[in-house]
């Protein structure tokens, strides 16, 4: 076990525990709207907007959150005029993001600018800054509100969304933040924890609660804890066997995804009360 | 704002979809009354879902002018919408889907409680009140993927009531349920207008099934409304006969 200094460690946790709290939390509308790839989609803008920065000589950061927030700003309007499911517009964004991120290191001189670039896409929970925690801690209280508030809303959506559309609801204002705020979610959870956890973290803890409940507040209040406890415990996992922090994380929260098909109470089947009576 | 006395007025009413060329539903006029039953049938594929969203809404007209209450539907769509309960043509729903009926029924209530609003215990007591009209109050806190076809149905009807409607469009509204349920839900919708004298208005492609209280019968075909009259002397007709071919289905 390697020895950190525990301001480092304090810092690095609870980056894990505010990304792994939003991206889980945005993860129920994620799984309930088939919008699994676009994890995929905000880490790549992220990168993209990162090679940008490089190219025009500054911060990448910088240009990894111009990309992403305009990303997520677009998504939802682009499928809605597209008139294709909002996946295939994240796929068509996704290669498009790729393919600028590449012309955009073409004009970077030298690998060590490259390298720097990818440093986005792979994150690294030990380069969390007290900047990062609290521009997360500031989009999770504002997730809380916006999912408090608009529950009703939410819910009338997530449920059929042309149904909700004729109670009186414009529909397309609320899915247009749900995608905006997943985005930002992402966007800025990827430089702490970087592309693959981001997936995991939005994916898995949803996909979990799913299995045991059918209320959807339920999933809401269970999905962040999940999400929260997979860090933890994927956290103090990396520290005892000198695993990479990430995929600790990612470890751990697909054996809570693994255990909870199995002993998912929505698939057992009752015992048949006829039976019983009979015999 | 149009001062008549019709709850619904269609004049010469278009509705393309996008990049479609020819319309679905052309040269409707239609006026209803506050308080009528009307009965929509045609075949399959004659324009009965168009004409339905066209009156909410929920798809916008190419042509011609659609007020509901008095006010065009086009300006004031959120507005108009709060006062209709619309029931959809059934869908397929996610045995697993994460919803309670309970829920399902209160999302109706949306657009009436209004945004930066939380449901009350007045939302709630209309939410009881609609579910035990359909007799569905045991199935409250049942996920919505496990019920039967009817069963989802009926609360489909239940949400559209605990809106409190002024007009209630059903889309085939007797699909997927059997002979008893069929009745159960024609006794229902009879006992509501009666009560509340809700103006209703119902597509069916089924003529075996027009509501005993429904006195208008309208019959769309190709697009266009073909027959409006009462119910009498539309199921006389010999036109239905040619349309139908006396169980439902297109000739």
């Amino acid at each position: 076990m390697i020895d950190f200094p525990s301001a480092l460690l304090i810092t690095s946790i609870l980056g894990a525990i505010l990304a792994g709290f939003a991206c889980s939390t945005t993860g129920a509308f994620v799984v309930r709207m088939n919008l699994s790839s676009i994890g995929y989609l905000m880490s790549h803008a992220a990168f993209a907007g990162a090679a940008f920065g490089l190219m025009i000589s500054i911060d990448p950061i910088i240009g990894a959150i111009i990309f992403s927030f305009g990303i997520s700003l677009i998504l939802g309007p682009l499928a809605e005029k597209a008139r294709l499911e909002s996946n295939i517009v994240i796929g068509f964004l996704f290669s498009f993001m790729i393919a600028l991120a590449f012309i955009f290191l073409n004009f970077i001189p030298g690998t060590a600018a490259s390298a720097r670039a990818l440093r986005i896409l792979w994150g690294s929970i030990f380069s969390v800054s007290t900047s990062d925690l609290l521009l997360l801690s500031i989009f999770s209280f504002i997730l809380i509100v916006f999912v408090i508030i608009f529950y009703k809303e939410l819910i009338a959506i997530m449920f059929n969304r042309k149904l909700a559309e004729s109670s009186g609801i414009n529909t397309r204002l609320y899915y247009f933040a749900v995608l905006f705020l997943t985005g930002i979610a992402v966007s800025f959870s990827i430089r702490i924890v970087g592309g693959l956890l981001v997936f995991a973290l939005i994916i898995n803890p949803t996909s979990t609660a799913y299995q045991f409940f059918f209320d959807f507040k339920k999933i809401f209040i269970f999905s962040p804890i999940i999400g929260i406890v997979s860090c933890l415990v994927g956290f103090w996992l990396s520290l005892i066997s000198d695993f990479p922090i990430g995929a600790s994380i990612v470890l751990i929260s697909a054996i809570f995804f693994t255990i909870a098909i199995i002993f998912s109470p929505k698939r057992k089947k009752g015992k048949s009360k006829i039976q019983q009576s009979v015999s | 704002m149009k001062k008549n006395s019709n709850i619904i007025e269609l004049e010469n009413i278009e509705t393309i979809y996008e990049g479609e060329k020819s319309p679905v539903i052309y040269d409707i006029n239609f006026k209803v009354k506050p308080g009528e039953f009307i009965s929509v049938i045609g075949p399959n594929g004659a324009g009965k879902t168009t004409f339905l969203e066209t009156i909410n809404g929920l798809l916008s007209y190419s042509k011609g002018k659609c007020f509901v209450f008095g006010k065009e539907i086009k300006k004031h769509k959120s507005e108009i919408r709060k006062e209709i309960g619309y029931v959809i043509q059934n869908f397929e729903m996610d045995p697993l889907a994460p919803f309670l009926c309970k829920d399902i029924v209160m999302s109706g209530r949306t657009g009436k409680i209004g945004t930066f609003r939380f449901a009350r215990k007045n939302d709630w007591d209309k939410v009881w009140y609609s579910m035990g009209l359909v007799g569905m109050i045991d199935f409250a806190n049942r996920p919505i993927g496990k019920l039967s076809g009817g069963e989802f149905q009926k609360i489909l009807l239940s949400r559209a009531l605990a809106q409190n409607p002024k007009i209630l469009l059903l889309d085939e509204p007797f699909s997927n349920l059997d002979y008893a349920s069929r009745k159960q839900v024609e006794t229902l919708l009879n006992r509501i207008h009666e009560k509340n004298n809700i103006t209703i208005l119902i597509v069916s492609h089924d003529l075996s099934f027009v509501p005993s209280r429904c006195k208008r019968i309208i019959v769309i075909d190709h697009g266009k409304i073909i027959m409006d009259g009462s119910r009498e002397k539309i199921l006389k007709s010999d036109i239905i006969n040619s349309i139908f071919n006396g169980n439902g289905g297109k000739k």
